[in-house]
């Protein structure tokens, strides 16, 4: 299967600072396909080239298929971080407006906002003003406005932040949905547990480049099975000390640990120290790697 | 093409279902009935007090005739409705005070102290010398009320016409006969004879001040108010999308200039509707009550739209350039100001214009892209109006500024718009047009 996007060699800079160097990468048509990374690593300055809002100084961007973006622009939505939303106009009137310049008929969206309203929880709140809306309305209302005109690509900046655990859960359902129907999504995110369970492939920019690009299972698979998740009755203090631990991420009642040598050996040592309730030998979850790269040296 | 119509259309039912558009349609009228209404009701209420001053008569002669001329302004009197200083709707009562044995010092004191306790609203002096053709001396007025003028305007014409009949009494000269050999022919102002299709000569109309002048002020104004209504809608419309960030979203299905242009279009037919209502309410108000529709021709109707379009878009453009460039709008304030210098001072030129419409500066500030809407509408609407290679020059520098003004916002706009946080420098922006 083709790719919905290929980046070769892109590089963009500010002022002569590179946001974005020499960046290559591809997302599967049809996949969920997460961007991590620290903020400031240039996922917004690369998302918002593959969307042409911003011109690489260096490097070819194809998007589904088209080496000029703009002419793929009604195929592909775009919902940026920070969004907002025109006030004074009723949801429908937004809502069209925004599916027209997609490309849409009238008719056609308003089936689309029909449909949408009601699978988000808002049915017959189409002709409310947008400034009566709740906050947890409002983003909801945004989510439609990138979904409405069924695009073939959807690319996603930050889309769960802010959201509360029930509208997270509704937008990531939409989520799925729309890859369902066959779109390819793209989405940023800070939520490494999201990124585990819903990409197909995780990509992570760290300083503008490239450090991690493939799916989860091939990720973990280069940093090997040095991690151990433990709960003991003595907790992190437990560990203090100990030579066979190279970092400690302490959940309060779990903790896991990089261990450096046999996680055998180090079992031993810590249940002669205190008593063991739990030890499992895992790969490092996406969190862990993510520190590991992006933490400071 | 097709995202600039829908960006347009939005922005116009956006733009004419608003507050301000409903504001804006309804001002004029508003403002006129209120300025008529209020002049008229005013007029009858605000000076509704009898005024009672003293009159101290260092001629003798004076002080008599005066009061009995101030009888015949009173209100409801023959004379009332022509009392110099305005329609009389309350009385002005000459009291007469002998100066014959005081010091005039003494007696200004007192009248003074007179004048502070209200008893007196002011006191007049006619020194001796007065009467003498050849002197220099003057009426003394003193009041504590230095702002009203309606008393010292009745003063001026009506003390002088008894002066003056005085003068004329001791030489006597029959004044009514100077009067009608001294009677002035007046210039009637005409204009040119013509010959209808028929081939038979038309006579020349009289000039009509209302319609000489009343179109050019009506044209200049109309211009100057829907260029206020449209230009500080589109950089609010430009500074609400930046700082909620509707813009990222929108360049997600558009490119900048798609949007800029469509904001541009909206805002022109919004302009278009705003002013063909004034012009519509103008002439149907004008041919109700003095037949004045048929001054405005076709002419002077496509010129108006035409330089209209072309205002809306190159003063649109530098609104629009100006919003993407500030991060809110109290930033875009001061960005403003010498934008509406651009506007105001075109206005304040229109009074020499208007006394020589075809001289050298009328001719020049009329080229001029930014002063053309308002100096060349104001020329084409005075008769005979600037030859034809004027205005066709005047419009095509006014087009090419245009549409540099255009591309340069656009540049300003495209890089405007994902600046947050920051409102840009002049120098920077500069360097955003030229990248």
């Amino acid at each position: 299967m083709s790719d919905a996007i290929v980046l070769r060699g892109v590089t963009k800079r500010f002022n002569g600072t590179p946001a974005v160097s020499e960046l290559s990468l591809a997302v599967p048509t049809g996949s969920i396909y997460g961007f991590i990374g620290p903020n400031g690593s240039g996922k917004t300055t690369t998302l918002r080239m593959i969307m042409r809002i911003l011109l690489p100084d260096q490097g070819e961007i194809e998007v589904l298929g088209l080496h000029d973006s703009a002419t793929a622009r009604d195929r592909v939505s775009y919902l940026p971080e920070e969004r907002g939303l025109y006030k004074k106009m009723t949801i429908r009137r937004l809502l069209r407006y925004y599916g027209r310049l997609k490309g849409g008929s009238l008719a056609g969206l308003d089936k689309a906002i029909d449909e949408w309203m009601e699978r988000v929880g808002l049915p017959g709140l189409q002709d409310r003003q947008i400034e009566t809306l709740s906050k947890g309305m409002s983003q909801k209302v945004q989510f439609i406005a990138a979904v409405v005109s069924n695009p073939e690509l959807l690319i996603l900046d930050e889309p769960f932040s802010g959201l509360d655990p029930v509208n997270a859960q509704v937008v990531k359902d939409a989520v799925l949905e729309m890859r369902r129907r066959g779109t390819t999504v793209v989405f940023s995110t800070h939520d490494m547990a999201t990124a585990e369970r819903m990409c197909d492939r995780i990509f992570m920019i760290f300083n503008g480049g490239k450090v991690l690009d493939g799916s989860l299972e091939s990720i973990q698979d280069q940093y090997g099975a040095d991690t151990v998740r433990l709960r003991t009755s003595g907790g992190a203090l437990a560990l203090a000390g100990m030579a066979e631990v190279e970092a400690v991420n302490d959940f309060g009642q779990l903790q896991e640990v990089r261990v450096a040598g046999d996680p055998q050996m180090f079992l031993a040592r810590l249940a002669a120290r205190t008593v063991v309730y739990h030890f499992e030998i895992t790969r490092p979850s996406l969190q862990d790697i993510f520190v590991r790269i992006a933490k400071p040296a | 093409m097709r995202k600039i119509l829908i960006v347009a259309q939005t922005e116009f039912a956006t733009l004419v279902r608003s507050k301000a558009f409903i504001a804006s349609v309804l001002l004029l009228p508003v403002m006129m009935v209120l300025s008529v209404g209020l002049t008229r009701a005013t007029k009858r209420v605000s000076d509704d007090k009898d005024r009672t001053f003293a009159i101290v008569d260092y001629t003798g002669v004076l002080a008599q005739p005066l009061v009995a001329v101030a009888r015949m302004f009173d209100p409801g009197s023959a004379f009332g409705g022509l009392r110099p200083g305005g329609p009389a709707t309350s009385r002005f009562i000459p009291v007469e005070v002998s100066a014959s044995t005081r010091q005039p010092d003494e007696l200004r004191l007192e009248l003074s102290d007179r004048v502070r306790k209200g008893e007196l609203f002011a006191f007049v002096e006619f020194p001796a010398n007065v009467l003498d053709p050849g002197g220099e001396a003057r009426i003394q007025y003193y009041s504590d009320h230095p702002s009203y003028a309606n008393l010292p305007t009745w003063l001026t014409a009506i003390a002088n016409g008894v002066i003056i009949n005085e003068r004329f009494r001791r030489a006597s000269i029959d004044r009514a006969l100077v009067a009608r050999l001294t009677k002035q022919a007046s210039v009637e102002n005409n204009g040119l004879f013509d010959r209808d299709a028929s081939g038979r000569v038309q006579a020349a109309e009289t000039v009509d001040n209302a319609r000489a002048f009343g179109v050019p002020a009506a044209v200049v104004f109309l211009m100057f108010i829907t260029i206020m209504s449209s230009g500080p809608a589109l950089l609010n419309s430009v500074i609400e999308e930046k700082m909620s960030r509707i813009s990222e979203v929108l360049m997600g299905s558009l490119t900048p200039f798609e949007l800029m242009a469509g904001k541009l279009l909206g805002s022109v037919s919004v302009s278009i509707v705003l002013s063909a209502l004034y012009v519509a309410g103008g002439l149907a108000g004008a041919q109700y009550w003095g037949g004045y529709a048929s001054v405005v021709t076709l002419h002077l109707l496509a010129w108006f739209f035409i330089f209209l379009v072309m205002s809306i878009l190159m003063f649109g453009s530098v609104f629009i350039a100006v919003g993407a460039a500030c991060s809110d709008l109290k930033d875009s304030q001061g960005m403003m100001t010498p934008v509406m210098m651009l506007l105001m001072i075109p206005m304040f030129l229109c009074v020499p214009i208007l006394r020589a419409p075809d001289g050298t500066m009328a001719t020049v500030l009329s080229l001029v892209p930014t002063a053309a809407p308002f100096l060349m509408m104001l020329r084409i609407s005075l008769a005979p109006g600037p030859p034809g290679w004027q205005i066709a020059l005047s419009a095509a520098l006014m087009a090419a500024t245009t549409v540099v003004a255009i591309w340069a916002a656009a540049k300003i706009f495209r890089t405007g718009m994902l600046m947050q946080g920051k409102t840009a420098t002049l120098t920077e922006m500069v360097r955003w047009v030229r990248a």
